[in-house]
């Protein structure tokens, strides 16, 4: 039994790690020498031992051999083993404590004694495998002085707790071996079978889909038929829509214009139908794009693609806009409190044009303090006679002296009288 | 041609000197993500190293289902390798034929017919070579990404002459039937149901609305002009 630790926690020794060099408690201790023949028998080598399994077949056949091998004798033999020798040990425990006395079992007889002891003494060696830690709990036997004669008389070998691990891992080692034997003939049989090297996923699944032929011949064929006639029917649709069109081009061309006109407007007509039958943009609604990536989706998500949410309310929609503060009075209520807002409204509030009320410029805005004619644009101040310099008629030319009187004929230059 | 251990180099486009597919390295036929997939399994890495034509029918004869790539990691389907050794392979059209006409191995024959729609550059080729597989009805299992279908031959020829896109690979354009029928470089189809379907053409015509004096014990349409296939005129004036 490996030695107690200082320390609280489990040991895990007894774990079987593959490559994991043990060393036995012999090599360490200062005692070596002096260490018993039957101990350094199962005295642990430096190096691992190679496994007793090869990892190769050596033949191709083999493989097929080793299917047909049946471990259980082997099992069976490896028990028998193992209560061989644990009666061996209960048997050379019993014999150590041949005659040990321990403080309860005074008055026991010595062979039941012996059976109980041994028994627990069984029972905690399996317990002990799983934690040596625990110290053990059997009563520690009282020691009896044995004369020098008599402990040379030992023939039966006595186990101590080294020589215990020493067969505790040789146990263990065997058992490891076995379990690769078992995974080389899986691999092999694995192999026999057919299974690839490349393809490691589950090819159980694809057994779901049977491709084995003429399971049914009839239903295969009259299968066939269905899909053929669906082939079949495919095509000819397509060359009556083609040939639809065709006809549909031809009669149109062979209208005459108002009859094209005449259909035209009734298509239109039907349009207009459809749009008045959705609903009206409230005021300052919010207009929700449907995206532009539509695909060719089922029903349902068509007819929600195609929904008419225009005019509806939903859930904190003002209906009145008008009501609210004008800084809250915009079609997008998210946007409200969020940096980068824009303050458009909308086109019509943003105007800056004039708009239908053109006709007030018709009349004058100002009758008293009239412009001057010649500040006046062209439209208010037009005469019959005209405008600029021909808005006034030529007035009477004023009189000049010479036209009017006799006298000053001296004077060369015309002058004008009053 | 030394087949290195790593191919790699007989798939960089540059300095190719093979036989041109569409004047193109034909392994440019797939697309690189796929192309990578491809190189990268180990199928490919094991079993389709120094391939020639015959040791390629060994493994396609293995194979026991179609497909393009499947799994979050997108793997290569082993029919999709293949299909990738053939393209760097271009074996001859007789090679080709023949693969496709093995009664006995039904996944070799959709493998030859995949090559045929991507490697043949002639559509009414295409199509006369192909069209009678769709009288071949065995089963066919195939790999989708996330599990397994059951389908046909013919469905597998059909997707092949109508789809777009099959088994990860963007199939190269082809010609719709109807223009290469108007051009008159092909026939109209003749379906391998024939007279059956002539039959039930004759049943449907004679039922349809006129009113068809019928003598006892007789069914057939009357008045029908004899019918070659579906592109006739005069069916669809009914």
């Amino acid at each position: 039994m490996p030695p107690k630790r200082m320390t609280a926690n489990r040991d895990r020794s007894h774990r079987y790690f593959p490559g994991k060099v043990e060393y036995a408690q012999d090599a360490l201790s200062s005692d070596s020498e002096n260490s018993d023949a039957e101990v350094s028998s199962a005295h642990q080598p430096a190096k691992p031992s190679l496994p007793k399994a090869t990892s190769f077949p050596k033949d191709a056949r083999l493989a097929a051999n080793l299917s047909k091998i049946n471990l259980d004798a082997r099992r069976a033999q490896a028990a028998a083993q193992e209560a061989e020798r644990l009666k061996r040990e209960a048997e050379a425990r019993a014999k150590e404590e041949e005659g040990f006395v321990t403080d309860d079992d005074n008055d026991e007889d010595d062979g039941s004694r012996r059976e109980q002891e041994s028994g627990s003494e069984e029972e905690e060696q399996e317990e002990s495998t799983s934690s040596e830690d625990d110290v053990p709990k059997r009563r520690m036997p009282a020691p009896k002085f044995i004369s020098k004669t008599n402990r040379k008389q030992h023939s039966v070998p006595v186990f101590n707790e080294e020589e215990l691990a020493a067969q505790e891992d040789a146990r263990r080692k065997e058992r490891a071996d076995e379990m690769l034997q078992l995974q080389l003939e899986k691999q092999a049989a694995a192999k026999a079978a057919g299974k690839k090297d490349w393809d490691d996923d589950e090819e159980g699944l694809a057994d779901e889909v049977d491709d084995t032929d003429d399971v049914d011949p009839e239903e295969e064929r009259a299968l066939w038929k269905k899909r053929e006639l669906l082939r079949i029917k495919r095509d000819r649709d397509a060359i009556e829509s083609a040939e639809k069109e065709r006809e549909e081009i031809e009669r149109r061309r062979n209208l005459s214009k108002e009859e094209r006109e005449a259909e035209d407007r009734e298509y239109i007509d039907t349009q207009k139908e459809e749009h008045e039958g959705k609903g009206k943009m409230g005021h300052m609604q919010k207009y929700f794009h449907r995206g532009a990536y539509t695909f060719d989706a089922d029903d349902e998500t068509k007819q929600l693609l195609n929904r008419d949410i225009m005019g509806s309310r939903f859930q904190d929609d003002a209906r009145d806009k008008s009501m609210l503060p004008s800084a809250l009075q915009i079609r997008d209520m998210t946007k409200i409190g969020k940096k980068g807002r824009t303050r458009y409204r909308d086109m019509k509030s943003e105007d800056t044009g004039r708009w239908g009320d053109l006709g007030v410029r018709d009349r004058r805005k100002d009758g008293d303090h009239r412009l001057d004619e010649r500040f006046l644009s062209d439209g208010d101040a037009e005469r019959p006679g005209g405008t600029g310099a021909n808005a006034y008629a030529v007035g009477e030319r004023r009189k000049r002296v010479d036209d009017s009187r006799d006298g000053r004929r001296d004077d060369k230059r015309p002058k004008y009288g009053r | 041609m030394a087949h290195a251990a790593d191919a790699k180099k007989a798939l960089d486009s540059r300095g190719y000197t093979g036989s041109l597919i569409r004047g193109d390295n034909p392994l440019k036929l797939f697309e690189k993500p796929v192309r990578d997939r491809i190189i990268e399994s180990y199928y490919w890495k094991e079993q389709c190293f120094g391939l020639n034509a015959a040791t390629l029918l060994d493994r396609a004869i293995e194979l026991t289902f179609i497909g393009g790539t499947y799994g979050v990691s997108q793997r290569p389907t082993p029919f999709l390798c293949l299909v990738f050794k053939m393209l760097q392979l271009t074996p001859d059209k007789e090679v080709i034929l023949f693969y496709l006409q093995q009664e006995e191995f039904k996944y070799l024959r959709a493998l030859a017919a995949f090559y045929i729609r991507l490697a043949w550059e002639k559509d009414a080729e295409v199509y006369e070579t192909l069209e009678p597989y769709l009288a071949d009805s065995r089963k066919l299992r195939r790999r989708t990404r996330e599990g397994w279908t059951l389908t046909h031959v013919d469905e597998f020829v059909d997707d092949l002459l109508i789809k777009g896109r099959i088994c990860a690979t963007t199939l190269p354009k082809l010609n719709p039937r109807v223009m290469l029928e108007d051009e008159d470089k092909l026939e109209p189809r003749i379906s391998a149901l024939g007279e059956e379907l002539e039959e039930l053409d004759a049943d449907d015509d004679g039922s349809d609305g006129e009113v068809v004096e019928v003598a006892n014990g007789q069914a057939n349409g009357i008045g029908q002009a004899e019918e070659d296939g579906e592109n006739d005129a005069e069916m669809v004036a009914d």
